[in-house]
């Protein structure tokens, strides 16, 4: 299944060229979970990745659905 | 990872992931997203800085080793303003309908050359076009009603004296505030402990008074199921009295809730002060600062009936999850009832 994934935060430099308003065209198995997709695009966990679709925040085992959009960003706070 | 992200975005990081929440107040709080926060982005500011050849970021403070501030700079590469902070991109971003940073750099430069808060004065205007002053995302119409304040016109004193005053004198309804006191980035409707907090801290609604944001991010806490907000709120409201005793920074303190950096700043304070204070003693510096504080607010005349939001936050769905405030007065009495 395909899945558009936009980078946040300085996770956009571990992809090198990676244009924003495009974001990513990824390919995952069928009912692939968050932490595969975290996987696949070698975020490690102290990155502190959280990823939101359809504007809720996804868990680590939750599945994804094909065609979603997908936005990755890190968690940090303060202001 | 703070310390890669905070020098690169500082503060502002967090437009993208609350507008990707549904949870960024936009065009006085009628809406969650705000179209094209893309462009206000702590991502497209740390971009526009670097193209220009502005910092994007130099040590805000002595000592400082997180770095979050930055020096925003217009076309020409001249220093407009410092630092572009995430809450003051929204409340002169967000909730104007205005998403474009050049226009919030200088909405930032008047505040502080006028010496105004940039959150007080965003939403002050944000109220004025709500209630049909200006339109929203009229940017020269947010400038020159900033300008107002500085020049001491009639208007321009309303404006000043914040969203309360803006709102009585256009007869209003929505007016984002508890105790007077502007509301910061993050939608009760959206992130209820928030709301937990805006409602009862003393000192009205305040996002250093208790930010449940964290707890969203690190998923915690769902920010739209009721359940455990006022705990949640509570036990940040508490740490971050506590914190505040003793003139770190916020940041700083959001690290110290690992158990080896809160041991360390224990050692810390018992080496200077000679006192032998232990964990629990952080907690109950907390809750006295939040009683001395209440019991103020209770000789100026204040009652259980101002720890609560504006009325639009329980009846008026905000898009795009279309919820309303859900906490009910009893159980936001529960929240500091020590």
């Amino acid at each position: 299944m395909k899945v558009r994934v936009q980078l946040y935060g300085t996770l956009s430099r571990r992809v090198p060229g990676y244009r924003h308003t495009q974001g990513i065209e990824i390919e995952l198995p069928e009912g692939a979970t968050v932490n595969e997709l975290l996987a696949f695009l070698k975020i490690p966990e102290s990155q502190g990745a959280v990823v939101t679709i359809d504007g809720r925040i996804q868990k680590a085992g939750d599945k994804i659905s094909g065609g979603v959009h997908a936005r990755v960003f890190q968690s940090v706070h303060g202001g | 990872m703070a310390g890669q992200v905070m020098p690169a975005l500082g503060t502002a990081g967090l437009v993208a992931p609350v507008n990707s929440m549904g949870a960024f107040p936009s065009y006085n709080a009628t809406k969650g997203v705000l179209e094209g926060w893309e462009k206000i982005s702590g991502e497209a500011m740390a971009k526009l800085i670097q193209e220009r050849g502005g910092n994007t970021t130099h040590v805000g403070c002595a000592q400082c080793i997180v770095h979050c501030s930055n020096e925003f700079v217009d076309r020409d590469g001249k220093y407009v303003t410092s630092s572009l902070e995430y809450e003051t991109i929204w409340a002169t971003g967000g909730m104007t309908g205005i998403d474009d940073l050049d226009t919030i750099a200088r909405l930032d430069y008047l505040c502080d050359d006028i010496g105004v808060d940039t959150m007080s004065t965003g939403v002050a205007v944000a109220v004025a076009m709500d209630a049909g002053y200006r339109e929203f995302g009229d940017r020269a119409a947010a400038i020159e009603m900033v300008e107002e304040i500085g020049k001491g016109t009639e208007f321009g004193k309303i404006l000043g004296s914040g969203p309360a005053a803006v709102g009585k004198r256009f007869k209003h309804h929505r007016v984002p505030v508890v105790k007077g006191q502007s509301i910061a980035a993050y939608d009760p409707r959206a992130m209820l402990g928030n709301g937990v907090t805006f409602a009862t801290s003393p000192m009205g609604a305040d996002h250093t008074a208790g930010n449940v944001v964290g707890e969203y991010l690190e998923q915690k806490l769902d920010p739209l199921n009721a359940q455990g907000q006022v705990e949640a709120s509570r036990n940040l409201q508490i740490a971050t009295a506590a914190m505040d005793c003793t003139g770190l920074c916020f940041m700083a303190y959001v690290a110290l809730g690992t158990p080896e950096a809160g041991g360390a700043l224990l050692k810390a304070i018992n080496a200077k002060f000679g006192t032998q204070l232990g964990p629990e003693d952080v907690p109950a510096m907390g809750i006295r600062v939040l009683n001395a504080e209440r019991e103020f607010n209770k000789r100026a005349g204040f009652t259980n009936q101002d720890d609560r939001l504006p009325r639009f936050f329980y009846e008026e769905p905000l898009p795009p999850h279309n919820r309303v405030f859900t906490i009910g007065g009893e159980e936001l009495d529960r929240t500091l009832d020590f």
